[in-house]
């Protein structure tokens, strides 16, 4: 015993002697988290909205075309010579870059094309501006667009900034689950599932109220795909047009369960110009009636929604 | 012992006792302060240099893989060969940089940092291939796998590449200001030695009446070489470790901040183009850098200001401001024809091979930029190891030199001082 204190004194010693006594560096592995690509922005546990849903108008409800001229179509626009129109350039089926091509595509891309023919005749000038969902009632309202036909819902609260064209699709809300999730509708999610959505859309409400599921928002929905494929998610929820562009890309995928929200997509105008909406709601019954639209709902539609194209009877305010 | 200090032979004895200590001293502390010197150059140019080069091209490496990986997508999947070769040879340079820095790490710091850009390494890869796979397939999901590999190497690798860059540059400092350091107390022994000296001289003159003693002369001329050559190698190496710091590694560490900041701008640009407009953040970031590297006082104006006497490096960086402001004016352009949906023309624009000198693409005018910057990184790669090379230089032989001065010096008083003991014994 005092042998052993004495050896640890003169170990002691010999340390202050030598002041060389410095703890070894620790050479054990150093400790690092599995690295998992996050796209930035995303975030967990989002914030749910709780305001009541604006419900005092009917949304559907748009102009009755009349007799309203082409020439007071044309005079509505910022530049008789050209139509712009905001699309995205980002939603795979709907509106995309075809990444062969480098030119843009879609269902969205179809129907506006065949209105600005329609407008301008078969050799019309469209530009095509790519725009993010927030920018779009700001773009055409400052000009910057004749026209917005992007996925766009229409509701009361929109309907208060722009005006819409009488509905050209009707899309719902659905989920997107891998095929051997075993997941065939919101009853089946628990609240074990993350479920994942683009943020500051109407999708993280309803996800959150009509399931368990945890919601996950990234600021690019397509960013939910990517997150689906890590497995970092467990599911998708948003406009079942959204999931189908979403389905094409992946066959280890599908868009199950019912529609559990409506989405009845418009095309947008600058505030006050009725003249232009009126014009197109004519346009769109006419491509509705001639196959057009039906013949772009094969193309894009049909086979990734599995079902077949009806589409929506336009609906008039006056 | 006490009582033969009073007699004349104890005192001399006593004096030679003092004299031989000083001597001892200032030669030993003197030769280790040079070797310990070398000792530290010698690392700035291994072990800690090393790292630090290494760290540096590793964050070089990171970044230009970056913005070829990203540029390289919007060619829709049939990237130019030199586009693909100077992406493979990023990550080539970026996975060699990583082994050799995981070698000359010393701090757990470092080591953790190296670990976890190491586990990155294959995650970013795999989002790179997979982007790319998705592009050929057609399916527009590659992009989101490119901006999440760029995310990746934008939040968590680049910021760790620049933490061990920070600390090797640290350590590589410590060093030099250790390497440049006046080795005061073998100065402070010598000049005392040389003191006792010229007193016990005028001491013994004046007990002896003899004017010199040829022993303790020559132990002072020797002393006074000692105290010269420690004095000069000293000082001359600390000028050199500071010339190699001013000339060679200072502007080296600038150059690669212009370099990395133009990639990052150019891969800010490609992932505009990839999230087809839609990615405001990218544009904000694109402005940032591109500010952060031409704006008045900042990077291309330090490196002029750094290089104002040198015609060949300041002309280097007048060919890469004149590319950035090709570069920028062509930027507008796409921005201009992205939004206004011609986004092909954009994209070729962006990644195209360009119309020759009169119409460059922003692919050819980014490779001019960052072509100058790199030459003007191995010019001044190579100063930093020529004035590491003259510091060590005016070390060498230093050490012996003063070891054989300081132990002549001892012999030479105590023979002096001994003749005249020995006098008194006679």
């Amino acid at each position: 015993m005092i042998r052993n204190q004495l050896r640890l004194a003169a170990a002691a010693a010999a340390c202050l002697v030598l002041a060389a006594c410095s703890q070894p560096a620790d050479m054990g592995p150093p400790q690092v988290d599995v690295p998992t690509p996050l796209p930035s922005g995303i975030d967990f546990s989002p914030e749910i909205e709780t305001e009541p849903v604006d419900e005092s108008c009917t949304p559907l409800a748009s102009y009755n075309p009349g007799t309203t001229s082409v020439e007071q179509a044309i005079a509505g626009l910022d530049n008789q010579d050209q139509i712009t129109i905001g699309v995205s350039q980002s939603t795979n089926l709907m509106g995309y870059i075809d990444p062969e091509t480098n030119t843009p595509a879609g269902f969205d891309i179809d129907i506006a094309t065949a209105i600005a023919h329609s407008i301008l005749g078969p050799d019309a000038t469209i530009r095509w501006v790519p725009m993010t969902s927030g920018e779009r009632e700001e773009a055409v309202n400052s000009d910057r667009v004749d026209m917005v036909v992007r996925t766009m819902t229409m509701n009361c609260k929109r309907w208060a900034n722009v005006e819409f064209s009488a509905e050209y699709f009707h899309a719902g809300q659905r989920l997107l689950v891998p095929t051997a999730s075993g997941i065939t509708g919101l009853a089946d999610l628990a609240d074990d599932h993350r479920v994942c959505t683009g943020d500051g859309s109407t999708s993280v409400r309803t996800i959150a109220e009509q399931s368990a599921a945890q919601a996950v928002t990234v600021p690019d929905f397509n960013d939910c795909l990517v997150l689906l494929q890590q497995g970092t998610v467990d599911a998708i929820t948003s406009d079942d047009t959204i999931l189908a562009g979403m389905a094409a890309q992946d066959p280890t995928l599908e868009v199950v369960g019912e529609a559990f929200s409506q989405e009845p997509y418009g095309m947008a105008f600058q505030k006050g110009n009725t003249d232009l909406a009126r014009y197109v709601n004519g346009a769109l019954a006419q491509i509705i009636a001639n196959g057009t639209w039906q013949t772009a709902y094969n193309k894009w539609l049909e086979g990734p929604l599995g079902v077949p194209g009806v589409p929506p009877t336009p609906q008039y305010r006056d | 012992m006490l009582a033969a200090l009073r007699f004349t032979p104890g005192q001399l004895r006593g004096v030679l006792v003092l004299v031989a200590a000083l001597i001892l001293g200032a030669g030993i502390t003197g030769m280790t302060a040079i070797i310990a010197k070398s000792a530290v150059i010698e690392e700035t140019t291994s072990q800690s240099g090393r790292l630090s080069v290494a760290a540096l091209s590793l964050y070089q490496a990171l970044s230009q893989a970056d913005a070829t990986a990203a540029s390289s997508y919007l060619t829709a999947g049939t990237p130019s060969d030199e586009m693909n070769e100077t992406y493979r040879e990023a990550m080539r340079d970026a996975t060699v940089a990583l082994a050799t820095a995981a070698g000359e790490v010393k701090t757990p710091a470092d080591t953790a940092l190296v670990a976890e850009l190491n586990a990155r390494m294959p995650v970013y890869t795999g989002l790179v291939e997979t982007a790319r796979t998705f592009n050929r397939l057609g399916e527009p999901v590659g992009a989101t796998y490119q901006e999440q590999a760029s995310t990746l190497m934008r939040e968590e690798m680049l910021p760790k590449a620049h933490d061990l860059q920070e600390n090797s540059l640290g350590q590589l400092n410590d060093s030099r200001a250790e390497a440049a350091a006046f080795p005061w107390v073998a100065a402070g022994l010598a000049v005392a030695a040389l003191g006792t000296l010229v007193w016990a001289q005028m001491w013994l003159s004046r007990k002896t009446n003899r004017v010199f003693n040829l022993g303790l002369v020559g132990s002072t001329v020797l002393l006074v070489g000692f105290a010269g050559w420690l004095a000069t190698a000293s000082l001359a190496s600390a000028s050199h470790t500071n010339t190699s710091h001013e000339d060679g590694s200072a502007p080296l560490e600038l150059l690669a901040e212009a370099e990395i900041t133009a990639q990052q701008a150019r891969a800010e640009e490609s992932l505009l183009l990839i999230a087809r407009g839609e990615d405001q953040a990218a544009a904000d970031r694109f402005e940032e850098h591109f500010k952060a590297l031409t704006d008045p006082g900042k990077l291309l104006d330090r490196l002029d200001e750094a290089f104002a006497d040198d015609a060949e490096l300041s002309a280097n960086i007048d060919t890469a401001r004149e590319a950035a402001e090709t570069w920028r004016a062509g930027h507008d352009e796409v921005v201009k024809l992205a939004q206004s949906g011609q986004y092909t023309d954009a994209v070729v624009l962006v990644v195209g091979e360009g119309g020759g000198e009169d119409a460059p693409s922003l692919w050819t005018s980014f490779t001019t930029l960052n072509n100058a910057l790199t030459e003007a990184t191995d010019v001044s790669a190579e100063r930093f190891a020529e004035a590491t090379n003259d510091a060590q230089r005016s070390l060498s032989g230093a050490a012996a030199g003063l070891a054989a001065l300081a132990l002549g010096a001892l012999i030479s008083a105590a023979v002096g001082i001994q003749l005249r003991v020995a006098e008194y014994y006679a």
